[in-house]
């Protein structure tokens, strides 16, 4: 087990740079995700710490070693590839021995870590079959035994989940975080699926067109996005964004509707900004702003409204979640009312946050 | 509606001619094969005088007797041997690797290299400074000669390349986690995964070096060192020019045209026994470089 540190961590490929200068602290033990859209370069970072990619410019460091030039195979690191990579000749015993053979490891050491991983991940009577014969999630499990057998100080993730379907990723998210409740291995977890991140990580690296966005617990990326893209980017439905000013009596929407803002917020009188509210923090009451609603989804235990906000020059899309099951109909106007504590508010140039 | 036939009379003419036309290939392939067949089992006399088209006549295993006893007959046949086995090998042994390093991007100046062995699949020097090359290099008239002159393939190089290339990247980054050298890179994961590709170029190596005959000709001057198809050739030229010896065969049970085909029978004999066993690959080998799992 062992600590990463990235410094300032730059990636190009020939003239175009992909990775813009990434910095940071993965504590020994810690799952971290790196989270973004597609081509953000979560799987450029992942690759360059297992060392398949070079670094353009920067440092990383596993523990207290600078491993820039250090070859894969050198720095301790275990990978588990989005299409597995399991080798189709070998059967699940053999691809898990793979490494320890490598080593010249002992009959007997071999065998025995076989035993235990094949033990923890449930693949005891799958050691002859090759990788054909198994189902999606038996080789995912396989890929991760590949992983185990190393015991190497790292675990490395890129998108482990992606090709199994919605029933099977629940269930392995939750083997694979119990496996690390277990192991206690630092884990580097790539996927670009917020639910996944929200559950799974102790900490998230949001990440966006090379750069770093944020980086925190998912609570405190979900109470105090840094800018708007992390706050449209974790939470779903995605928060909803008003642009307008801080006005005296409130956010004064770009549709003219005036919404609650906190007292503190009077300092910023007339700065522009986007007013940030997720969909689960508003509650119908009378002297809410008044919404047309466009759809209604109820799911059995929510029900998701989306709803339009009209003014005289603009209209603004505005989503609402309740609990349980809402009475109204495309066409119907209500009243939705901000919660006041949970308002964001950001600069409406830069997208950064305003309010602590 | 004259009902619901899913075929057309044109169909049907077609699917006859095809038929037909494709018979006739059979036939005019294997025609030649049953006639040598025959006429080495038939006597001397039924084949010189013309009488055996199709099946054996006077069937006799003379020629057989006279090939078997024939020291020449197995010195050849072992220099075939030879010549397919250790070519085969020393073939394998040079283009699985120079394939394998012109298959991975990292090699610097891979696109040259790929290019001039390409090159040489439509231009070469031609024959003649082909043979003076081999005899400036001392090959002449040696075992040694032979195997390597032939040894690299750019056609196979190419093949196999392009196989490799076509096996996915995780598989080497995969392996290379797990702490795989070049070496083991190949040995275990690549040549594991390219044998179709392998066993077609191992088989098109090992039917050229069989078949091989002209430059063996050229470049072997002695008697110990040719292989079958040259002796064949040589029975064939000289004992037909050797007017003495032909009519003194053609009073014997045998005459050369039956010893030579009994030579093309005993000659083919490896290849039917394995045939059957390789005969997927043949057709493999035309479909390779597709989509591999
Ligand atoms: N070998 C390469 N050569 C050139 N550009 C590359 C190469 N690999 C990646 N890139 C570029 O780098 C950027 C980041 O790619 P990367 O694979 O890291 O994205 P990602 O965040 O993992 O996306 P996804 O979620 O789709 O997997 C992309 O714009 C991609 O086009
Ligand atoms: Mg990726």
């Amino acid at each position: 087990m062992s600590s990463v540190h990235v410094r300032d961590l730059k990636k190009s490929y020939g003239h175009a740079p992909v990775l813009h200068g990434i910095s940071l602290d993965i504590e020994d033990g810690e799952f971290v995700i790196l989270v973004g859209p597609s081509g953000c370069g979560k799987s450029t970072l992942l690759r360059m710490i297992a060392g398949l990619e070079g670094v353009t410019a920067g440092e990383i460091r596993i523990g207290s070693r600078v491993v820039n030039n250090v070859p894969p195979k050198e720095r301790d690191i275990a990978m588990v590839f989005q299409n597995y990579a399991l080798y189709p000749h070998m059967t699940v015993a053999e691809n898990m021995a793979f490494s320890l053979v490598l080593k010249r490891a002992s009959k007997a050491e071999i065998t025995q870590k076989v035993q235990q991983a094949a033990a923890i991940l449930g693949l005891e009577t799958m050691l002859d079959r090759h990788p054909k014969e198994l189902s999606g999630g038996q080789r995912q499990r396989v890929a991760m035994g590949r992983a185990i057998v190393r015991d190497p100080k790292v675990f490395l993730f890129d998108e482990p989940l992606s090709n199994l379907d919605a029933k099977l990723r629940v269930q392995m998210r939750s083997e694979i975080k119990a496996l690390h409740q277990r192991l206690k291995t630092t884990t580097i977890y790539v996927t670009h699926d917020q639910i996944e991140a929200m559950t799974m990580a102790d900490r998230i690296v949001v990440m966006r067109g090379g750069v770093m966005e944020q980086m925190g617990t998912p609570l405190d990326l979900y109470d105090q996005p840094a800018n708007l893209f992390v706050a449209s980017f974790i939470g779903s439905p995605a928060m909803n964004q008003i642009p307008g000013s801080i006005g005296a009596k409130g956010f004064v929407a770009d549709t003219g509707h005036v919404l609650p803002l906190p007292t503190s917020a009077v300092a910023q009188i007339g700065r522009s900004a986007v007013y940030g509210i997720r969909p689960e923090h508003m509650t119908l009451e009378p002297s809410g702003m008044p919404v047309r609603v466009k759809t209604v989804e109820p799911t059995g235990s929510e029900t998701l409204l989306l709803t339009e906000l009209s003014g005289p020059q603009t209209s603004i899309d505005i989503t609402a979640v309740f609990r349980g099951r809402v009475a109204a109909a495309p066409g119907d106007t209500i009243h939705l009312q901000p919660d006041m504590a949970m308002v964001h508010l950001f600069d409406k140039e830069t997208g950064h946050r305003i309010m602590a | 509606m004259s009902g619901f036939n899913l075929y057309t009379r044109g169909d049907r003419i077609f699917g006859i001619a095809n038929a037909s036309l494709m018979l006739l290939f059979v036939l005019s392939t294997l025609y030649p094969f049953i006639y040598i067949v025959s006429a080495s089992v038939s006597s001397g006399f039924a084949v010189s005088s013309g009488q055996v088209v199709l099946w054996p006549v006077d069937p006799t295993l003379a020629a057989y007797k006279h090939v078997l006893s024939d020291r020449m007959f197995w010195i050849s046949y072992g220099n075939t041997l030879y010549y397919a086995i250790v070519g085969t090998l020393a073939s394998l042994i040079i283009m699985v690797p120079g394939a394998f390093a012109l298959s991975r991007p990292r090699l610097r100046g891979r696109r040259l290299i790929t290019f001039l062995i390409a090159f040489t699949l439509w231009f070469h020097a031609g024959q003649i400074p082909f043979f003076l090359n081999i005899r400036d290099l001392g090959l002449l008239d040696t075992r040694i000669g032979i195997v390597l002159a032939f040894a690299c393939n750019a056609f196979n190089v190419i093949l196999l390349k392009s196989y490799f290339e076509s096996i996915p990247a995780s598989f080497e980054e995969a392996a290379r986690m797990d702490g795989a050298t070049d070496f083991q890179l190949l040995w275990k994961i690549f040549i594991p995964l390219a044998k179709p590709a392998l066993a077609t170029v191992t088989l098109l190596c090992l039917v050229t070096r069989w078949n091989g005959y002209f430059w063996a000709m050229v470049l072997l001057r002695s008697e110990e060192k040719i292989p079958l198809q040259v002796y064949l050739k040589k029975l064939i030229v000289d004992l037909k020019s050797d007017d003495g010896f032909a009519s003194r065969l053609m009073t014997a049970e045998y005459s050369f045209e039956t010893i030579t085909a009994a030579i093309m029978v005993a000659s083919l004999i490896p290849v039917v026994i394995v045939y059957p066993y390789i005969q997927k690959y043949f057709t493999k080998g035309m479909t390779l470089g597709g989509v591999k799992e």
